[in-house]
């Protein structure tokens, strides 16, 4: 497996990767990370609010997902460097984690589902879902990424 | 009486040492508290990037700040519960935590930031309400809010460093 030998070349690596030499780069990335999700799941999540029209409901959905865009990939990109980067710290113990297994698994979901069926949710009227869909749709995602984030707290053991 | 003291009294009580002591309590505190922290969060980072005309240009400014407000308080509201039932859990340990105190500076702060923007420059908010630009007064609050938010969670991580 092409994932399993770049895992087993990292431990060699490791005496130089600043986050296995001094113990305070962690908490920095972490936080980042933590900034990160924040933008990116809080921008999700306005959009499912207001999928589910709790909300901004004189806001056509259309629109507000277009503007919001470039802050869920700003999102996205700041967690696929940051994630990646606190995984180098220790990467045999985490995927020993079923913690960090199941988080995985939950992002996978939760990216694949914004990208497909929240797009659609979200697309101009002609291409849309019927709009009895909207709303299960926008609490599948809300659930999601709930458990990516569970999972993600469940790494640290709390 | 002293905080020190009060902080020793209160580490005695039968809440503070459930907290401390039974298994559940504590991490269901904290799963409260971060998952709120992230819609909180996401609500303040999203109004702030709105003010300096960053995010949904095409919604007016005091419709994101409305209808945004009880939400952002219902959060504000369980942070403050879940972060005080936290912080009761082992009191002398966050006396002594130096990281605590500039967190709590920091949210005062924070919380003079945003009625300093309430009742200062918001209350023109119908002139530039739609406009492109927004006033820098209000770009300048909205930048140092989003530093301070971002400041805080630096140092909310530090706590369990230090």
């Amino acid at each position: 497996m092409f994932l399993l030998s770049v895992l087993q070349g990292i431990p060699e690596a490791l005496p130089l990767n600043p986050i296995a030499r001094w113990e305070w780069v962690f908490p920095v990335v972490e936080s980042i990370h933590i900034c990160g999700f924040t933008l990116l799941v809080g921008t999700v999540v306005i959009l499912d609010l207001r999928l589910l029209g709790v909300f901004l409901r004189s806001q056509p959905v259309s629109r507000l997902a277009r503007e919001l865009a470039p802050w869920i990939w700003a999102g996205i990109v700041i967690q696929l460097t940051t994630g990646p980067y606190l995984f180098s710290a220790d990467p045999h113990e985490y995927v020993q984690i079923a913690a960090f297994r199941n988080k995985m698994l939950f992002l996978l979901a939760a990216l694949i589902f914004h990208f497909t069926v929240i797009r659609k949710a979200t697309a101009p009227a002609e291409a849309s879902m019927p709009l009895g869909w909207r709303k299960p749709a926008a609490c599948v995602s809300l659930g999601l990424w709930l458990c990516v984030l569970l999972a993600g707290l469940w790494i640290g053991n709390l | 009486m002293s905080l020190l003291s009060f902080c020793e009294w209160l580490g005695q009580t039968s809440w503070s040492r459930v907290l401390r002591e039974a298994p559940y309590p504590f991490p269901v505190l904290i799963i409260i508290h971060i998952v709120t922290i992230a819609l909180f969060g996401g609500i303040v980072v999203l109004s702030n990037l709105r003010v300096l005309g960053l995010a949904m240009r095409s919604v007016p400014v005091s419709q994101v700040i409305g209808q945004f407000r009880p939400w952002k308080w219902t959060a504000f509201g369980i942070l403050l519960v879940s972060g005080t039932l936290l912080a009761m859990s082992d009191p002398l340990e966050y006396y002594g935590n130096i990281m605590f105190w500039i967190s709590l500076a920091l949210l005062a702060i924070a919380g003079v930031n945003a009625m300093i923007f309430r009742f200062g420059v918001y209350r023109s908010v119908a002139a530039w309400d739609d406009a492109r630009e927004t006033p820098p007064g209000a770009r300048r609050w909205a930048g140092v809010s989003l530093i301070l938010w971002i400041t805080l969670v630096f140092v909310g991580r530090a706590i369990a460093f230090f």
